[in-house]
């Protein structure tokens, strides 16, 4: 089979701009999308990125700061993201509410700083919260690109993510039939980081679903549960050692999978969106619902064992991964925790742990 | 059993209980000793009012011991909206307090590893981890704490405290309510005042509904007085350090803010406050220093650092350096003006969205520097605190802003303020001697 082409993220910034967009920096986790291309703005996703050299971040961060947002402060300074007309830091974790406020207060960069709350909990009050919050981005965004989308354009491209979304969750849905590897299928989930919805939805189109060999025998179903699979490597280690990671609990994938809102009004539906989306321990929902969610999706999928890969110093992971170990544990599913920074290559301690996991899920088999 | 409960209560916290501690505490005014080893050097006495502050702590976790049945009982963040609970009558008590207890009496880590032994990582918040270890564990210093009905937690301070609280209402299977506060990165827009009011005014049924009895908003103004009454004294209390020779240290000042934490609202606090504010002000009148021979004037930002409290102390005061004022214990007293008795919940909304650790680190450096004017001080020792990442974070920049453009000495010290496996103490020292030497230069 051969390897799929996807376009990296310069290619697409630059196609992008030269095609009268401007192009917008967005750092983790939770965002509409929708709003900013109703602006002819096109979003790209900053999860950190891996390998940056993260001296310059370390003059303004210390180094129990986890490395996403280590990189991706660092990733400005270096100058990556001279492209963009304005940078957004969503409200997820009170680092991230740090990297934003350094950016307003002391970093001032050239382009827009914005900001954007994320409530916690879901409730109605959360989904009208976020409804008028979403409605002061939009203000800022008019302010800052001189544009003022009409209602229709806003659902227009709601509507278009929504139908993003069904079509990433059938992909997800057919995940044990594609011949496909990890890292392969989790390079085309994370290229919705950076692709316009139409790119995407090509993308998805085009990549294999069915094979002969689908739901390899003989290999072990995993969770991988944690905010991104970086360093990626760890995704060739689980194959390598057997196993097929057969769905995900990664904040900058499954957790960003939303339905469909319902209300007319376009603030109050991407608001829906995000705040009913799958759980996510940024959002601050209760054990209960986190779990059942998790413990869902091993039984959904059939997958053996759940893969905690945590980026050390997340707090909202390390809170909640205790427990979740123990209900897991209850219903029979193994699992392990991996620490990781996302720029430093999988160590072979990692490596060992990883086949040894799989080897011991194999056994019981 | 409800009976029972309400004998025990009666007898061993009511009668004999409360009549020990008093009697405790008038024993030791009477008999005023210095503790232990204290460097009367360098040092002035710990204030006369410790006694009382040590009798308001005794009898709060002496009630506590035998409180479940008799009131409901509500553990809550240390910037939640306390007020309704108090005027529903409900017994609080406050996690990261006992935490903080536990690290001043030097059994923090201890308490924290049953924590981690059970699988919470040593990255996470060490009041965080001292909690979930007493209740674990049962371990605590205080005997007994109170199994709670309801736990309040409010994300004004952080949004760790959430998914403590998450872990927690998981434990206690106890309804857990959420005040979320946005984050203020400049100023509150109206619609997270809203919200915030809203979220208020929605905890109300649910705190009846345990509590089994309506609010009274007569009561509820009288909590909200006793609330401002007792911030506007404990603001009082630290504006008396504008004198030199500073009369109270910021060590004495992490002391004796427990009753303006966990016992805000009650008329006893007032009373407490009042009474501190007339020790001082006699301290003025005298002309004593807390620190004898003081020199230099600096700023703490952020926790206290619990277990070594002692030891800063004397590290600055043989020095000459006396720490008179800090952004965290200012941070009790600063936000009076706000409260409203009139309006209650309606400034209780604004109040606590607006607390410093729910501003942007720019407002930080802006308050560092209007206390470093007020105070006339000489340098800054930022507490690098690892446990408490949305104080910590910005204090890289702000040391330098002070450094370079205001010509303020400031020293970021690395530590945790409640496990000490994150202490150096030699270098700790070193460092500290060499940012005395940078304040002389």
């Amino acid at each position: 089979m051969p390897p799929i082409k996807i376009p990296s993220r310069k290619e697409v910034i630059q196609r992008e701009k030269s095609s009268g967009k401007d192009v917008a920096a967005i750092y983790p986790i939770h965002y509409p999308r929708e709003l900013f291309r109703a602006f002819d703005v096109h979003p790209v996703e900053v999860w950190g990125p891996p390998g940056v050299d993260t001296k310059m971040g370390s003059a303004h961060l210390q180094s129990y700061i986890c490395s996403v947002v280590q990189s991706g402060l660092s990733f400005y300074l270096e100058g990556g993201l001279k492209e963009v007309k304005l940078i957004l830091v969503p409200h997820c974790c009170d680092s991230l509410q740090g990297l934003g406020s350094i950016f307003k207060d002391f970093v001032k960069p050239g382009q827009e700083v914005l900001t954007l709350y994320i409530p916690r909990g879901i409730t109605e009050e959360s989904v009208r919260f976020l409804s008028d919050e979403i409605e002061k981005l939009y203000k800022s965004l008019a302010r800052v690109t001189g544009r003022a989308p009409a209602r229709e354009r806003l659902m227009e491209e709601i509507l278009l993510e929504e139908e993003t979304d069904a079509l990433v969750k059938d992909f997800y849905a057919g995940r044990k039939k594609t011949p496909l590897s990890s890292r392969e299928f989790y390079a085309i989930i994370r290229a919705r980081e950076y692709l316009p919805p139409r790119d995407y939805a090509r993308l998805l189109q085009i990549a294999p679903r069915q094979s002969p060999e689908s739901g390899p025998p003989g290999r072990v179903g995993i969770i991988v549960s944690g905010l991104l699979p970086e360093p990626m490597e760890i995704l060739d280690v689980i194959d390598e050692a057997g196993g097929f990671v057969v769905a995900d609990d990664l904040a900058c994938c499954m957790r960003r999978v939303y339905g469909k809102g319902a209300a007319e009004n376009p603030f109050k539906r991407m608001a829906e969106r995000i705040v009913q989306g799958p759980p996510d321990s940024t959002k601050g929902g209760s054990v209960d619902e986190i779990s059942v969610s998790l413990t869902g999706l091993t039984e959904a999928t059939g997958a053996r064992g759940v893969i905690f890969y945590n980026v050390k110093f997340c707090e909202p992971e390390d809170f909640y991964r205790p427990m979740l170990k123990k209900r897991l544990q209850n219903k029979g599913i193994k699992t392990l925790t991996l620490e990781a920074d996302i720029n430093q290559p999988l160590s072979q301690q990692a490596i060992t742990r990883v086949r040894a996991f799989i080897e011991m899920l194999k056994g019981e088999a | 059993m409800g009976l029972v409960n309400q004998i025990k209560y009666l007898t061993l916290y009511k009668i004999i209980g409360t009549a020990v501690i008093s009697r405790q505490t008038r024993k030791s005014l009477r008999h005023y000793r210095l503790p232990r080893g204290w460097r009367e050097d360098i040092l002035a006495p710990p204030l006369r009012i410790g006694a009382y502050t040590q009798q308001m702590i005794a009898k709060h976790y002496l009630e506590g011991r035998y409180v479940n049945g008799v009131k409901p009982v509500a553990w809550v963040t240390s910037g939640a909206p306390i007020e309704i609970l108090k005027a529903l009558g409900y017994y609080i008590l406050y996690p990261e307090n006992h935490g903080a207890l536990c690290g001043a009496r030097k059994v923090a880590q201890e308490i924290s590893e049953e924590a981690e032994r059970d699988g919470y990582s040593i990255d996470i918040c060490s009041y965080a981890r001292t909690d979930i270890g007493t209740a674990l564990s049962g371990k605590t210093p205080v005997g007994k704490l109170p199994k709670p009905d309801l736990l309040l937690c409010c994300t004004n301070i952080c949004q760790t405290v959430l998914y403590w609280y998450r872990v927690l209402a998981d434990y206690y299977e106890v309804p857990l309510i959420v005040i979320d506060t946005p984050f203020v990165y400049e100023e509150a827009n109206d619609h997270d005042i809203k919200y915030v009011k809203r979220q208020l005014e929605s905890s109300i049924e649910v705190s009846e509904g345990i509590a089994g009895r309506s609010l009274n908003f007569k009561r509820l103004k009288e909590v909200v007085r006793a609330s401002k009454d007792a911030a506007d004294l404990w603001l009082q209390c630290l504006k008396a350090n504008r004198r030199k020779p500073a009369p109270i240290s910021v060590f004495d000042q992490f002391i004796h803010m427990a009753p303006i934490v966990e016992k805000r609202g009650d008329p006893e606090t007032v009373d407490f406050y009042a009474r501190m504010l007339a020790e001082i002000n006699r301290r003025v009148e005298n002309g004593v220093g807390a620190v004898k021979h003081e020199r230099k004037r600096v700023l703490w930002d952020n926790l206290p650092i619990w277990y070594r409290i002692r030891f800063l102390s004397e590290s600055l005061a043989e020095h000459g350096v006396a720490v008179v004022a800090s952004t965290y214990t200012n941070a009790w007293g600063e936000l009076a003006p706000l409260m409203d008795v009139e309006r209650p919940v309606e400034s209780m909304a604004k109040t606590y969205t607006y607390p410093i650790l729910n501003r942007g680190t720019g407002h930080k450096l802006r308050t560092m520097e209007s206390m470093i004017k007020a105070y006339s001080l000489n340098g800054a020792i930022l507490h690098s605190d690892r446990s408490c990442k949305p104080y910590s974070i910005g204090q890289m920049d702000q040391r330098l802003k002070l450094l370079n453009e205001r010509g303020i000495p400031a020293l970021l010290l690395e530590a945790d303020h409640n496990d000490p496996r994150a202490f150096a103490g030699e270098q700790a020292v070193s460092r500290l001697k060499a940012f005395v030497e940078m304040m002389e230069a």
